[in-house]
């Protein structure tokens, strides 16, 4: 046991200087995650307001001036162009200049002064589909607020009552996060995609550089068993990884005011369990990897865009088909989300995250097992 | 400029890729694996979100309303909880994102001529849920209340505005459409830059690139042979992309070929020049592989390939442009959905052919110096 311990130690060491050597690459594992971090949870959303929105009033009568006045007031729309004619329309879709017309087809105010339905037509850009469906409810959510006001300037009118029908009214209450910050969505969340690009990328890399530069065969004839070997490949990465962890989790709290509701120790530990899962499934891509190119790749692969896509961060993971939701097990970055959001927003502790604790936990275990294995199998041919 | 020596560079670095057969599988399998995640995850429509309904009216009423939003095909009811303080268990495990509490007493409100609330919540740790969530249960509450108003037999015609809303250039707003055609670029750029990065501070870290300069090879030469190898390649997965997108996926396509070669034209010319680039201020091949992560995780969010551009803050609108990839995108997606010509197209394209010529010319001369020095 104490000799195993000292030899690991000793591969630490090693690595600890390889690092040192290069403060260029050390500096970039701290440095990236933070600009990340400032880059992503800037960028990532799917709001939309201030849809650009070209008005073309044909009709040009007091009646449309008033209709086209809740365009101009409302922060959901910019009217960017006033157009006389449809083809300033044609032209602006083409161009990317707006996203939403609103034509105004002439007749429009002698229609509602004689009682009458004016006609207005409103044409969404298709081509931008989260833009389209969110600016397509907006207009009809403004068309039905201008009818209603109409309906009730007309009843006054007519000296009707429309108090007398009864309604129903939503009152939408967003738990966790009831201002909808963006940033308390996405950075706990983010932090795991992060991560998972930093390490897997890491150690993706090390087993096949130490076959590139031959010093494989010099580990091989010193008394280092494989497992120890995979440890202690780990060890550095895992205290780097930590520091990205623990810097991210600070600029989220204090600079982005995230709240972190929940219990430390349950987030510290499923870090601590994901990093070493994440660092695991590189080891994994390199002892398989015959070259640093295939390492490269694989690693990309693996580690970007199933951490994107399949860890619940931007898309979520009950929506996606069956096959899909089975094939997101088989990262960690899934386990990892669900932990961090119930912690961070959701005030969870051990009670509350045990299952994708333990999920994590054998994840890792697993990882090193098999990487152990099929690097000792090569290295045996 | 000899082509018996650019030819031989370019039987060199097909070699090597053979060497490694897993490299060339992989590269294969790239563009496939991305179809499938961009295809099926991040163009999904959501439907059928899991909701709780607490009914504490237990009326007609709330039985009708439960129906509509059971009916809508955007919520799925997966539970009944009994009060509004067994929700929380529910949304904490995520067993439920929606919940719609129907208090007590809201079919006598009703039938007072009152307003009646209803409580809708949603689980503000997604997004996503929380804002589509919250938009279709407003929307299945205004149809209700309109079908309340009808059967009442209140029959208005008050003078109104009848909006007709039509949806240009892609009318099912399927996101398959635009995903796919930036599939395209993006898989050129991850793979071009994945590998010409490493192409030079490869040769350099096992002491070939001295081996280079001492034979008769030019720069030129030399460049054109390293990269002509994997710009096939990358041409071959766009293929991949592009018949599969429109086979598979049934993207249509409605633009001018011309403008999209020119368009892919311009941008390999820079991805080469950007790999090249990478490689040459790399001193170790580990430096180049942060370098290309460094550049290309903020394209990929930036150019708004997954996130619209028009939703990120003001202030980073404007950096966007400085990314040739959004350029690229638009060309791609205008031919693609809007079946845009070389006239519309006109400014993306001048921009790429700018970003092209700056930044090849500046890889071109930095290989020529490192090599002739």
């Amino acid at each position: 046991m104490r000799a195993t311990l000292d030899r690991i130690a000793a591969i630490v060491v090693k690595e600890f200087r390889h690092l040192g050597r290069d403060p260029r690459a050390l500096l970039a594992v701290v440095i990236t995650p933070v600009l990340q971090l400032l880059l992503f949870s800037y960028a990532i959303s799917f709001d939309v307001d201030h849809v650009p929105t070209i008005v073309v009033d044909l009709d040009q009568s007091t009646q449309s001036r008033e209709y086209l006045r809740q365009y101009q007031a409302s922060s959901f729309f910019t009217v960017v162009a006033e157009a006389k004619t449809m083809d300033a329309v044609d032209s602006a879709f083409d161009l990317n200049q707006a996203r939403l017309a609103i034509v105004i087809q002439a007749g429009f105010g002698q229609q509602l002064a004689s009682g009458g339905q004016g006609e207005v037509a409103v044409l969404v850009d298709g081509s931008e589909p989260t833009s389209a469906r969110i600016s397509q409810a907006y207009s009809v959510a403004a068309n039905q607020l201008y009818n209603q006001q109409l309906t009730q300037q007309w009843a006054d009118a007519q000296g009707l009552d429309l108090s007398s029908l009864g309604m129903l009214e939503p009152r939408v209450r967003t738990w966790y996060n009831p201002e909808r910050r963006s940033s308390d969505f996405l950075i706990p969340g983010l932090m795991v995609v992060i991560i998972a690009i930093v390490t897997v990328q890491q150690t993706a890399v090390t087993l096949v550089r130490e076959r590139d530069l031959g010093t494989e065969e010099q580990l091989e004839v010193s008394p280092l068993r494989k497992g120890e070997l995979m440890v202690a490949k780990l060890l550095p990465w895992t205290a780097i990884a930590f520091i990205d962890v623990a810097v991210i989790i600070g600029l989220g709290r204090w600079l982005f005011g995230v709240p972190l509701r929940g219990d430390l120790g349950a987030l510290a530990l499923g870090s601590a369990l994901f990093v070493f899962a994440a660092l695991g499934l590189g080891l994994l891509v390199s002892a398989v990897a015959p070259t640093l190119d295939t390492a490269n790749i694989l690693a990309l692969l693996i580690a970007f865009l199933p951490s994107f896509l399949l860890s619940g961060l931007a898309f979520a993971l009950d929506q996606i088909p069956v096959v899909l939701q089975w094939l997101s097990y088989a990262f960690p970055a899934r386990y990892m989300v669900t932990i961090s959001r119930i912690v961070f927003l959701k005030g969870g502790g051990f009670a509350d995250v045990w299952p994708e604790l333990v999920a994590l936990a054998a994840y890792a275990a697993a990882m090193i097992a098999i990487s152990t294995l099929l690097y000792g199998r090569r290295a045996a041919r | 400029m000899s082509l018996k020596r650019i030819r031989l560079l370019i039987w060199k670095e097909f070699t090597q890729l053979r060497r490694d057969p897993m490299l060339i599988r992989l590269l294969m399998l790239m563009p496939v694996l991305q179809l499938i995640l961009f295809g099926y995850v991040v163009a999904v429509d959501v439907r059928n979100l899991s909701t709780a309904v607490v009914d504490l009216d237990h009326s007609a009423i709330s039985a009708k309303l439960e129906a509509s939003f059971a009916g809508s095909g955007y919520f799925r009811i997966v539970a009944h909880p009994s009060s509004e303080s067994d929700l929380r268990p529910l949304l904490d495990r995520g067993t439920a994102t929606v919940a719609i509490v129907i208090p007590e007493g809201t079919q006598d409100r009703l039938a007072r001529g009152e307003t009646a609330p209803i409580g809708i919540v949603v689980d503000g740790s997604d997004s996503q849920i929380s804002a589509i969530g919250s938009g279709y249960a407003s929307q299945i509450i205004a149809g209700f209340n309109n079908d309340l108003r009808d059967s009442a037999g209140v029959s208005l015609s008050p003078p109104g505005v009848d909006a007709r809303i039509r949806v240009m250039f892609n009318p099912t707003m399927d996101p398959v459409n635009t995903m796919i055609p930036g599939l395209i670029a993006v898989i050129m750029m991850i793979s071009l830059m994945a590998i010409l990065s490493q192409a030079v501070v490869k040769e350099r870290e096992s002491g070939t690139l001295e081996q280079m300069f001492v034979t008769p090879i030019r720069a030129g030469e030399y460049l054109i042979g390293k990269v002509t190898p994997y710009a096939v390649l990358a041409t071959a997965q766009m293929l991949v992309v592009a018949v599969v997108g429109m086979l598979w996926f049934r993207v249509p396509f409605s633009g001018n070929v011309w403008a999209v070669l020119t368009g892919l034209a311009l941008f390999m010319l820079t991805n080469i020049g950007m790999g090249l680039f990478v490689s040459l201020v790399s001193r170790t091949r580990q430096q180049a592989q942060q370098a290309m992560a460094f550049l290309m995780i903020p394209t990929m969010i930036l150019s708004g390939f997954i996130f619209p551009i028009e939703s990120m803050p003001a202030l980073i609108q404007p950096l966007t442009r400085l990314i040739p990839m959004t350029w690229a995108l638009i060309v791609l997606r205008n031919s693609f959905v809007k079946g845009s010509d070389f006239g519309p197209l006109a400014v993306p394209l001048l921009v790429l052919a700018g970003f092209a010529l700056v930044i090849f010319t500046a890889a071109v001369i930095a290989t020529r110096r490192r090599i002739s020095d």
